[in-house]
Formats: structure tokens, C-alpha cells, sequence
């Protein structure tokens, strides 16, 4: 039964896609119409489980929301896997969504979310994520740390600085990439990875110090 | 006032100090230069992240794949592929394309002849049981090849999924280029023939569709072709493979064949291995060692000086000679008034009554005669301990496999559903794969890489079954969470239900190929979607 609700959901899912890809050369007037309207009418129109909206859901947010899952997860695969399960619980949970923040900030979350049971799943229930040593909270930069980054312009250092985060262990990336990237708050972050906000904080400012350690030909 | 930590000042750049902490060192800021700097720095910092984690890499423009970019690795490898094949058809200006389909017609499943023998063949061993020993020999081989492949691998991929592609590329090369170093004659053509005055010095390499010998080869005979005769001289090993190897003159070396028939009438020096259809070693012919076959019949009317282990699926006749012991596994033995086996014979029947020895036959040794009947493995201890041994190794490998490519394995496991799609490329890939060998193979520049491929098909044929098992125990549980745990109990359920499903008589054969090809072809498809590029 589950297997078959699922793979249900799934097929759903395809045809939206395959809408959406049909709709690359639009030819009928109502994909025009979808495509022009408000952010709010097409997720009204979505929670009415119209596969049309859906589909544009999808086509404007799924750019976001795979970069998200890409950043935190090991390969182009799983993520793929993470973006088309965030899209499929779209359908369900959309309803869900209460308008108490941005759209894309709500979807960022559940793709949050989802990339952080997948690396949970992958850790075998660990919460290897965050890994915090006793103290860490309190940490305080010794003097000889490396100072921030500087402006860092051209595409290549920003190529660079992608990398090395990307590079970076899980318990640093994964916080590093909800703040600058989904740009959550500290206590959403705290909510997401069950942690206190002190970690939180603890985490982002090591992760920003170790990236500064591993990117040491930089501009300042 | 003291001036404020670097963690303090962060937290404020990220406006989560408290309002009234936040006020009091904005206060602060205004006198202080040095922590001015400090949050300005911090400030910076943190534009560079957004701004660099926002400008998405260009892969992720397009998750659900319609970029060409995601193509990048696959089409720069074929480029590698091409290239070393365009490099090995330059420095063998021998090779063209006319030559190829002409030696290998018989082997060519989109020729008529080509068609025929493979179904002939296909027919012949899918009736003698010809899966289950595919899959017992894919288990060992496939062991070892997966070992050395997940090793591999394993350094390879060992930094966080970042394989060093163009390491791996300058390897491929290296070793497709270190290969032809040593002095190799060519030649190739319809009918490729060495004149009874002739003397080659170096190791021979032919393609045709008729390689005679009729002279001497200092070297190596190296062959391809629908029939090799050797009715001169070879003075090293001759590897041959080919519709029909026929040795009436003499090979002083060894004898490698992989060939439907072959006929020895002349002399060997050395030993003879080989997997045949049939093996027919006349009155007049002489092996100066041992013979190690795998063949559906043989005949042995000649001289053997050492010892001869026979595993055929069909008769084996002996009336010949032989000097030590006499193995055999099978399902007919004769020995006639002539044969003489100087050793121990030891046979391996399915009844006894297959085993005629006649009077007249000498054996020197001992005689042990078992039968072996097939519906007695389910009440011997051994089977189930084999069986066993087996399963845990199965397990074993998932479990490796989950550990060091847990995405990779699930994704195949899942793409077993795919059903007829999995299998009619599991079909395509267990068919088309070995004549990709041969052909690859037969370049010689190849070569290198056509064993790579051969380590991957016998590993694949192997893992078919887990990722299959897999998937039956995932539909079977319907498990809540996709985790290790679960799928590996999937797996050991899947597996026993496979085991002892392919045990049915008859359509379990057809059930344990139906697996491979699904396994296979699930395999294909998922390797094909990892290989597109990685961040």
C-alpha cells in the first residue's frame, strides 16, 4: 500500500515535470497565465492540488531548493533524490504552510529539513551533524586567528570559497549553509538540528574560521 | 570599555546579539576603530559567503537534467576512450574496419552465422545448467574483481565523492600506451597465412577469418579468427580464440584457447587450458604436460604425460594415455581398453551408470567414483554450510557496498523496479558486454581497459543478485525508513528467497538468469546516472 501511494505521488510528481517541460515552448494561453501570476495565487491554486501550479512551484523554486540540498549533501545524486522528495511533499504539506514567513524562506526549510533527516539517515541515527565539544559555546578566537575574509570579487575566489565550504565537515557546512544560504536565523538553524542556539553560534563561528584556515591565498 | 570579542561582533553582523547587548556595542563602535574594523571585516565576510554560496555552480541550474553539462564527464571519457582507440588504430595501421567482422563473423550476433551460434550456444548452455555455473564462477571472480573495484574505488572516491577524474583518465592512458611495448607482428586480412618456408621471429598477432600456420613462429601465436590451424611450428604459447582451433603441427608452449572446437593432432609442449564446446585430442596428438578444460565434450585418444582435469557438461571419453591423475566432473566418462591413466582417477557423476571403465583399462592409482546428484545437495550439511558462506558473503558485500556508496547502491536497488526496462538492458548488457571485450580487446591498445570491463561484468553479475535480493526484501518488508539496517534485512530475505527459488528445477535456471539480466541492467542504468559530474 505504501509502496503504491508513493509511486502515485511520484507519477504526479513526473507530470509536472513533464508539463513543466512541455511548457518550455508554451502554446496554450492558461501556462502564459501561470507563469505571470502572483506568487500567492499560483501556491492558492496549488493547495487545491492543481497540477499545473504545482508545476510552477516547482519550475521557479527548484533551482533554489536543489542548490540547497547540493550544498548539503555528498553527490549530485542524493541530492537530485532530496529535491524531488521536497517537491513530492510540496503536494501534501503545502497546505500546511501558513503564510507566517516568505514562500521560498518556508520551502528553504523543508528542504532544510529533508537534507538534514537524509544526512541523519546517513550517519545511522547519529547525531553526527553536530558534534559539539563541551565548551564550544564559549569558545573565544585566539588572537592568532586568521582575520576574516576580505572582499572576495571575482568568480573564480567565489568558485573557490564554494568549494572549500562545500569541503568542510558536515557540523560546519551543514549551519554555515542554513545561515548564508537559506538564510535562516540562529534559532531556526537551532530548531532544525536540535541544538541549542549557543551551538548554533559556536558552529557558525568555527565554520567560518576554518574556512579562513583552508583558504589561505586569499585577497584581503 | 574593553573592547568586544570577534564571536560577539559576528553574532551582531549576523543581527542575532540581544536588542539592548546589540545598542551597546554600536555604542562602542563609534570610539573604537579597532572593533569598527572588526564588524566591517565581518560584514564583508559574510557578503562573500551569501554571494558566493548564491551564485549556484552551473551544475545546479538544472536539477532534473536537461543541462548539456551534465554530460561533461561521460562524453570526456568517450573522448579518452575514443582517443586511445583512434591512437591504437593509428599505430596498428592494420586494423581497419572491413577486417574485423570478417575474422570475427562467427562471433557477431548481427550476423546470420554470428545469430545462430549464439543461439545455439545460448540453448545448449542455458540446458546444462549453464547459469548456475556462470553464477558460481561470477561468485569467486566476481569477489575478488569487486574487492579490488571497491578498493579501488574506495581510494578513488575516498575524499568526499571527488574522484580524481583526470587521474583516473591519465591512468587509463598510461596503460593503454604502456601496453604494445613488446615486438609484435601483425597481420590480418581474409586469409592470413605463414608459408611453409616462412619463419616469423617475432610473436604472431592475426585476425581472419582462416589463420593457417604452416611454417614457424619463433614468438607467440596470438589469434581471432573463425578457424586457426596450426599445422607448422610455434615456439611459444598459442592463445587462440576462435570457431575452430585445429593443432596438427606442434606448439611448444602452452595453449590458451577459448573456442567452439579443438582438435590436437600434433604436438604440445606444454599444458593446455581452455573453455571449449568440444576438445578432441587424436591418437596422433601429444601433450608434454597437463590439460585443464572446461569443455562440453572430450575425447582423449592421444598421449597426456601429466595430469588432466576435465568439468564438462557432456561426455568424456578416454582412450587414450595419460600420465598422472585423471579429474573429472561430469556427467558421462568412458574409459576404453586402451585407456591407461597412470594416476588416480577420480570421478565426479550425476549416476553411475554413466561410468563405464572397460577391463582393459589400466589405472595406476586410486579409483574414486562419486556421484553427484543434484537433488542430494539438500540433504548433505555442505550444501547449506556452501550456501551459507555464500549468503553471508553476499551480505557482507551489500553491507561494504552500502558503506562506501550507500546512494549509489540504494538508487540501483530502486531502479530494479523498473522491470522490463532493467531487464531488457540486463539482456542487452549480458550479451553485448563480452563481444565489447573481444572487440576492445582485439585493438590490443585495448586491452588494459577490456579487462577493466571484464572485472566490471563479473563483479556486476555478482552484485545483480544483491540489488535484486534488495529490492524483492524492500517489496516484501515495505519497510517504514530507508536506513542501512532495513536494507540490509531486505537483503538477506531477498537473498534466501532468490536461493531457494533458483533451486526450482528448470525455472529456477530461467529465474537466475531473469535476475542477472534485471540486476544488470539496474546496474547499467544507475552507473550511467553516477556518472554524471559531481560538484
Amino acid at each position: 500500500m505504501s509502496v503504491t501511494s508513493f509511486d502515485l505521488q511520484r507519477t504526479a510528481f513526473m507530470d509536472a515535470k513533464r508539463n513543466m517541460a512541455k511548457e518550455r515552448q508554451p502554446r496554450e494561453g492558461g501556462t502564459r497565465q501561470m507563469e505571470e501570476m502572483d506568487l500567492e495565487s499560483v501556491i492558492e491554486c496549488a493547495r487545491g492540488h492543481d497540477g499545473e501550479a504545482l508545476g510552477e512551484l516547482y519550475r521557479r523554486y527548484v533551482r533554489r531548493v536543489f542548490g540547497l540540498c547540493r550544498y548539503m549533501l555528498e553527490s549530485r545524486e542524493s541530492a537530485e533524490d532530496a529535491t524531488s522528495e521536497v517537491f513530492l511533499k510540496l503536494q501534501r504539506s503545502i497546505e500546511s504552510y501558513d503564510r507566517s514567513i516568505p514562500f521560498p524562506r518556508w520551502l528553504l526549510r523543508v528542504a532544510g529539513n529533508q537534507c538534514i533527516d537524509a544526512l541523519r539517515r546517513r550517519q545511522r541515527g547519529r547525531r553526527a551533524i553536530v558534534e559539539v565539544e563541551d565548551g564550544a559555546a564559549v569558545i573565544e578566537a585566539p588572537s592568532s586567528e586568521p582575520s576574516p575574509l576580505g572582499a572576495v570579487i571575482s568568480k573564480e575566489e567565489r568558485a573557490k570559497v564554494r568549494d572549500t565550504i562545500a569541503r568542510l565537515p558536515d557540523n560546519y557546512r551543514v549551519p554555515l549553509v542554513l545561515r548564508y544560504y537559506s538564510e535562516l536565523s540562529y534559532d531556526e538553524i537551532a530548531q532544525q538540528l536540535d541544538l541549542e542556539r549557543n551551538y548554533v553560534a559556536a558552529l557558525i563561528f568555527r565554520a567560518k574560521q576554518e574556512l579562513r584556515r583552508r583558504l589561505p591565498h586569499r585577497s584581503t | 570599555m574593553q573592547c568586544y570579542s570577534e564571536q560577539t561582533c559576528a553574532l551582531a553582523v549576523d543581527g542575532e546579539l540581544a536588542a539592548d547587548e546589540a545598542q551597546r556595542l554600536r555604542d562602542h563602535l563609534t570610539t573604537c576603530q579597532r572593533c569598527r574594523a572588526l564588524v566591517d571585516a565581518l560584514r564583508a565576510e559574510n557578503r562573500v559567503l551569501s554571494e558566493s554560496l548564491n551564485e549556484l555552480p552551473e551544475e545546479a541550474a538544472s536539477p532534473a537534467g536537461f543541462s548539456p553539462r551534465r554530460w561533461s564527464w561521460g562524453w570526456g571519457d568517450l573522448a579518452i576512450l575514443a582517443a586511445v582507440l583512434a591512437l591504437g588504430s593509428i599505430i596498428f595501421g592494420w586494423f581497419n574496419e572491413l577486417d574485423i567482422p570478417a575474422a570475427l563473423e562467427w562471433f557477431n550476433p548481427f550476423s546470420v552465422s554470428g545469430r545462430t551460434n549464439l543461439i545455439f550456444h545460448f540453448f545448449y548452455y542455458f540446458g546444462h545448467g549453464g547459469t548456475a555455473m556462470l553464477a558460481d564462477y561470477a561468485a569467486v571472480v566476481g569477489w575478488i574483481c569487486l574487492l579490488l573495484l571497491l578498493g579501488g574505488s574506495a581510494l578513488l572516491l575516498g575524499r568526499r565523492g571527488r574522484p580524481h577524474y583526470p587521474g583516473l583518465r591519465l591512468l587509463i592512458v598510461l596503460l593503454a600506451l604502456s601496453l604494445p611495448s613488446f615486438a609484435l607482428e601483425r597481420r590480418h586480412g581474409d586469409f592470413v597465412t605463414v608459408a611453409a618456408n616462412e619463419t616469423v621471429d617475432d610473436t604472431l598477432l592475426a585476425a581472419a577469418n582462416m589463420v593457417r600456420v604452416d611454417g614457424v613462429v619463433n614468438g607467440d601465436l596470438l589469434t581471432f579468427g573463425r578457424t586457426v590451424e596450426v599445422r607448422g611450428t610455434v615456439k611459444g604459447d598459442l592463445i587462440s580464440f576462435a570457431q575452430r582451433t585445429e593443432v596438427s603441427g606442434t606448439v611448444e608452449g602452452h595453449i590458451y584457447t577459448v573456442s567452439h572446437t579443438l582438435d590436437l593432432e600434433g604436438q604440445l609442449g606444454h599444458s593446455l587450458y581452455g573453455l571449449l564446446q568440444s576438445l578432441q585430442i587424436d591418437d596422433r596428438g601429444r601433450v608434454g604436460d597437463g590439460i585443464v578444460v572446461a569443455v562440453g565434450d572430450v575425447s582423449l585418444e592421444g598421449e597426456v604425460k601429466r595430469s588432466v582435469d576435465i568439468l564438462t557438461s557432456g561426455r568424456a571419453d578416454v582412450s587414450g594415455s595419460i600420465g598422472r591423475d585423471l579429474t573429472m566432473v561430469g556427467s558421462s566418462l568412458l574409459l576404453t581398453n586402451t585407456a591407461r591413466v597412470g594416476g588416480n582417477l577420480s570421478a565426479r557423476v550425476r549416476q553411475l551408470k554413466e561410468v563405464h571403465i572397460a577391463d582393459g583399462a589400466t589405472i595406476g592409482g586410486t579409483r574414486d567414483i562419486q556421484v553427484t546428484v543434484r537433488e542430494s545437495h539438500f540433504t548433505r550439511p555442505r550444501f547449506y554450510f556452501h550456501q551459507a558462506v555464500w549468503l553471508a558473503g553476499a551480505i557482507l558485500m551489500g553491507w561494504l557496498g552500502m558503506l562506501l556508496f550507500p546512494g549509489f547502491f540504494q538508487a540501483t536497488t530502486q531502479l530494479v523496479g523498473s522491470g522490463w526496462h532493467s531487464l531488457g538492458l540486463g539482456v542487452g548488457i549480458l550479451v553485448g558486454v563480452p563481444v565489447a571485450i573481444v572487440v576492445i580487446a582485439i585493438t590490443l591498445v585495448g586491452f588494459p581497459l577490456s579487462l577493466m570491463l571484464l572485472a566490471l561484468y563479473l563483479a556486476a553479475i555478482y552484485l545483480a543478485k544483491i540489488w535484486v535480493g534488495a529490492f524483492l526484501g524492500r517489496i516484501l518488508l515495505k519497510p517504514s525508513g530507508a536506513t542501512k539496517g532495513d536494507w540490509l534485512l531486505g537483503l538477506l530475505i531477498g537473498l534466501l528467497l532468490l536461493t531457494i527459488v533458483g533451486f526450482i528445477p528448470y525455472l529456477g535456471g530461467l529465474l537466475r538468469l531473469g535476475v542477472v539480466c534485471l540486476g544488470l541492467g539496474a546496474f547499467a542504468c544507475q552507473l550511467y546516472r553516477a556518472s554524471r559530474p559531481v560538484m
